[in-house]
């Protein structure tokens, strides 16, 4: 049955060996066979951020298993049901092998030299007659750091755009504002081990039990281990979390906002604050309010921050009174008070966990930085055991998009293109003039297929990625690729998708071992793996193909490589050291995955603390040293309740929710490949409660007609699904390429981060 | 019944151990390793019938063979059986590893059946009793491996009644825990999806026929 204890410290001492052995070990090429001959490798799972570590099983040139890797410090031997399945995701039947190029309504098989020649004369004839900024690259946190670190440094120092976006944009960009505004450096404090010694876990719009499911049962071992644990989720779903934790507590949606300022009304009110926490490490401000929501093309929007004091800020939480929150989010107001109370008990060591609920939220970046006022008036932050901690959803959201900076406004290591500075040391690092790399931030994703769709853009180039499934009021984006009229579109990938459809170009990528690369996790955890098997056909990597355009382009003096991932990865560490530092890349090839910053081969469990971050200087306690405007401090912000871009009303009386399931990844073009999971959890379904059912005369199982403003699908009701719409809403994921939800999602945004509301928008249920 | 036969690699003890009810492990010892694989009908000659069947020898009585419940099917999940079942050939049964039975909740199938052999007066599906689900391989379980699989139980149309999930401490790791998914046969209708969704290519858990109920004075 199970291994035993004993068994198990073999297999990890094995393992643990293997892992000493380093390099040559751990390269599948040189590795000693095993027993049918199966050669093992490293690799980190190609699915979510979390970052479990698995080995990869190679024979004949073909992966032909995979195991949760017993060494691997995140998942110690697990995996989930994605993971357990990685070896079949890159072996389905129509699986792209050669470049295809369309020819009216057919797509041709074509060479990679005819591919990249047409690719090559568009770009140059688009930049010729319409700028550098009529080209455009999407790319995504699937992205390795070498592919992402490639793209940016050619459309930024090479070409001269700032148009460069990771879907990342749709799925943590509030979280990176929300970092930013706080602390002025993006990524959490805290890391997993923090699910092992806290005792009280607050999660918000967060399905951990099927969306980061290792670490969730790691939470739960703890609470197993510990009767005093107790896990609250806040939601406006009941989910598989919610039946696991201790509370559910059932906000309306958008209301999170009033819930976190009222949990502040309340520690402030019943002085549970750490006064001598707030006066140290503490700066207060307020930004603008009623700021749009992001629905026009071309919105801009930049905050006006201001400082306030203390005082200033307990006036402004005074009006979240637990009653005045309560009426709104429908939360008794004793349990607010309970709460606040909980969160603030000292004896306590609390964390806060989020995810989509927060992120893709039109007031995304407030709702971040209302979760660090609480943690930052009870002090309970940068310390092991409690801490914020945004959990992410991509393999390398963190480590290439976020880290290496694959967006319009950035440069590697929270560095941005606005700053004259910033700009001086990335072009000294790139070898440039620093006139190349543009001033001015251009679109983010939503404005780039707005651009698109009215032709401001004109080429653009998707990689790792599937936004003409992904994106929200789909159905604009979809027709603006097609409109013709010069629009040119190349899209990398590793099978057929809803984006290859309105393709150009399709290209056909190498995916995960199929390359060697490199992913950061949500703990900061860096993770190096080896090519292990060639990619089928002709595919190629995306570091190639970006590699192979900007020589095509005349800029391939940027990328003057011998082993270009090795070579790349040094370039980008020199932008990490003072903070971000990475470790010399052979580090990375021993290591199962190192916490940045990583200063004289240390890694950093808990940041801006004193014995744990090496930046803090002794007798400091903790230092936001990253944030040298504010003197060290990090910031409080008044940031008030606001509705949604678009609430339910007469015409459209339900909330329609979007997420995931736990057996798929995102848009399914992966897990939708193996057969078990496609058997598993064939189709979407539409959440919805049983009274809103009954009221209308819908039996479960019947199809019914849902509709926006934007959109229409049918599909069939669950009213006794694994997660359980509350009255008034519906939930629908986004997996299923032949039931686009999206379609009928608003693409209005955080006009801070510039991040789609997924979460929030009214539909109408009717009998199909 | 013999309970010491060991054909599934369960032992007795193993079973009380896990805390699962000692009735379904006797029924399960004795059922066979057979039942593991995709089958028409078990080593005991079961075969998962539409709901509101009547007990086999009765339904075997009163079924006409027409065929009625099986085009009233809207998922083709009910198809009638072929040469190979004897007695039972032409009856209409569910192959639940191909299609199992989805639960309409209005059960034309049963309203169509013209003989009584389908009970038509049954209204709720959470009365239908066509079989119990188990977990016949243990060693196979994802779940049970400490893997985050539970897909029979996600998917389980009385998902937390029929199935829940019982976390306890994995002593591999150290620090994570085991969900283990748990059936309880007084709720679990026997529709077989969970069989249909195990995601091993034999499936672990499958549907078979319901154990006797047998009363004693313990209520934990």
């Amino acid at each position: 049955m199970e291994l035993n204890r004993r068994e198990f410290l073999k297999a990890s001492a094995a393992a643990a060996a293997f892992a000493a052995a380093g390099a040559s070990v751990l390269n599948p090429k040189l590795s000693v066979a095993g027993d049918a001959g199966i050669k093992w490798g490293k690799a980190p799972c190609r699915f979510c951020g979390t970052g479990c570590g698995v080995l990869v099983g190679v024979k004949g040139g073909k992966i032909v298993a995979t195991k949760g890797d017993p060494a691997a410090p995140v998942n110690r031997g697990l995996n989930c049901i994605k993971g357990y399945f990685l070896s079949k995701v890159l072996y389905g039947k129509d699986r792209l092998t050669k470049p295809l190029i369309r020819k009216g309504d057919k797509m041709v098989e074509a060479s990679w030299d005819e591919a990249m020649t047409l690719i090559a004369s568009k770009f140059k004839e688009s930049i010729a007659k319409h700028g550098p900024d009529s080209v455009a690259i999407y790319g995504s946190g699937q992205w390795t750091v070498f592919e992402g670190y490639a793209a940016l440094k050619l459309f930024k120092g090479g070409i001269g755009t700032n148009n460069i976006e990771p879907n990342a944009r749709l799925c943590m960009a509030s979280a990176v504002t929300g970092f930013m505004t706080t602390f002025a450096s993006d990524e959490p404090m805290g890391c997993y081990d923090d699910l092992d010694l806290g005792d009280t876990y607050f999660l918000w719009g967060a399905n951990m039990a099927e969306c980061h499911p290792v670490l969730f049962s790691r939470m739960i071992d703890n609470r197993l281990k510990n009767p005093d644990v107790r896990i609250i989720d806040f939601g406006t779903r009941r989910t598989r979390t919610s039946q696991m934790a201790d509370q559910y507590i059932r906000f309306n949606p958008q209301t999170d906002l009033a819930l976190l300022n009222a949990i502040a009304h309340v520690i402030i009110k019943e002085k549970l604050y750490d006064e001598s926490f707030i006066k140290k490490h503490v700066a207060f401000k307020k930004g603008k309010e009623n700021i749009g929501y992001g629905l026009e093309d071309k919105f801009k929007f930049a905050d006006d921050p201001k400082p306030i004091s203390f005082d200033d800020y307990k006036k402004f939480v005074e009006k979240y009174t637990p009653e005045y929150a309560s009426k709104l989010s429908g939360v008794p107001a004793a349990k607010i008070v309970e709460l606040a109370r909980l969160y603030a008990d000292k004896k306590r060591k609390v964390n806060s966990l989020w995810t989509m609920g927060f992120n893709q939220h039109v007031r995304g970046t407030w709702v971040n930085n209302l979760v660090y006022n609480v943690h930052l008036l009870t002090g309970k932050i940068s310390r092991p055991g409690e801490n914020p901690m945004s959990l992410t959803g991509q393999p390398s959201a963190c480590g290439t998009a976020r880290e290496v900076g694959t967006f319009t406004h950035r440069l590697p290591a929270d560095m941005v293109v606005t700053n004259p500075e910033h700009r001086a040391k990335a072009a000294e690092i790139w070898g440039i003039d620093v006139k190349r790399i543009p001033d001015k931030p251009t679109y983010n994703a939503t404005e780039m297929f707005r651009a698109l769709d009215r032709g401001d853009i004109k080429v653009i180039w998707s990689q790792v990625t599937n936004p003409f499934q992904s994106l929200p009021h789909l159905n604009r984006y979809r027709k603006g690729a097609r409109k013709g009229d010069g629009r040119f579109v190349i899209v990398s990938d590793i099978y057929p998708t809803k984006s290859t459809e309105v393709a150009d170009v399709i290209l056909p990528s190498a995916s995960w071992v199929e390359k060697e690369g490199f992913f950061g996790n949500a703990e900061r955890r860096g993770q190096q793996w080896f090519k292990m098997v060639d990619a089928p056909g002709e595919a190629k990597s995306d570091l190639w193909q970006t590699m192979e355009l900007a020589r095509r382009l005349g800029h391939g003096n940027l990328f003057p490589y011998k082993y270009a991932e090795k070579e790349i990865f040094e370039e980008y560490r020199k932008f990490t050291s003072g903070g971000k530092d990475l470790a010399p890349y052979e580090a990375y090839v021993k290591a199962r995955g190192l916490r940045w910053p990583v200063v004289n081969g240390k890694e950093t469990l808990w940041r801006y603390a004193e014995g744990h971050d090496p930046y803090v200087k002794a007798g400091e306690g903790v230092k936001f040293y990253k944030n040298k405007k504010d003197d060290g401090r990090a910031v409080i912000w008044a940031r008030p309740y606001e509705p949604a871009a678009e609430s339910p009303d007469k015409q459209y009386p339900f909330w329609l929710c979007t997420g995931r399931v736990l057996e798929h990844w995102h848009t399914g073009t992966m897990t939708g490949r193996v057969p078990e999971i496609k058997r598993a959890y064939p189709a979407a379904v539409c959440e919805m409660h049983p009274d809103d059912a009954k009221r209308m005369g819908i039996k479960n199982l019947q199809k019914v007609k849902i509709s926006s403003r934007r959109g229409t699908i049918i599909l069939p009701v669950d009213l006794n699904g694994r997660g359980k719409a509350e009255k008034g809403n519906i939930f629908v994921a986004f997996f299923d390429e032949t039931k686009l939800i999206n379609e009928l999602c608003i693409d209005a945004y955080c006009p801070i981060s510039g991040e789609p509301d997924y979460k929030k928008c009214a539909v109408k249920v009717e009998k199909a | 019944m013999d309970s010491n036969t060991n054909h599934t690699g369960i032992t007795r003890r193993r079973f009380l151990k896990d805390g699962v009810l000692l009735p379904l492990a006797v029924a399960i010892a004795g059922g066979g390793v057979s039942t593991i694989f995709l089958r028409r009908a078990d080593a005991r000659g079961f075969y998962l019938r539409p709901p509101g069947a009547l007990e086999e020898r009765r339904f075997l009585a009163a079924c006409i063979k027409c065929g009625k419940c099986a085009q009233a099917c809207p998922y083709d999940s009910i198809r009638m059986a072929g040469a190979g079942a004897g007695v039972a050939i032409g009856t209409p049964h569910i192959i639940a590893r191909e299609t199992p039975c989805y639960l309409c909740p209005d059960l034309p199938c049963a309203k169509a059946c013209p003989s009584g052999a389908l009970d038509g007066k049954l209204e709720d599906v959470e009365k239908v009793r066509m079989g119990t689900a188990v977990i016949v391989d243990r060693e196979n379980c994802l779940s049970l491996r400490g893997l985050r699989c539970e897909v029979c139980y996600r998917q389980c149309p009385l998902i937390d009644n029929a199935i829940t999930i019982l976390p306890r401490h994995n002593q591999r790791t150290g620090v994570h825990s085991i969900m283990e998914p748990v059936i309880h046969r007084d709720k679990c209708v026997g529709c077989g999806i969970c069989e249909n969704a195990c995601v091993r290519d034999k499936p672990v858990i499958v549907v078979m026929k319901s154990p006797p109920e047998q009363k004693d004075y313990y209520e934990f």
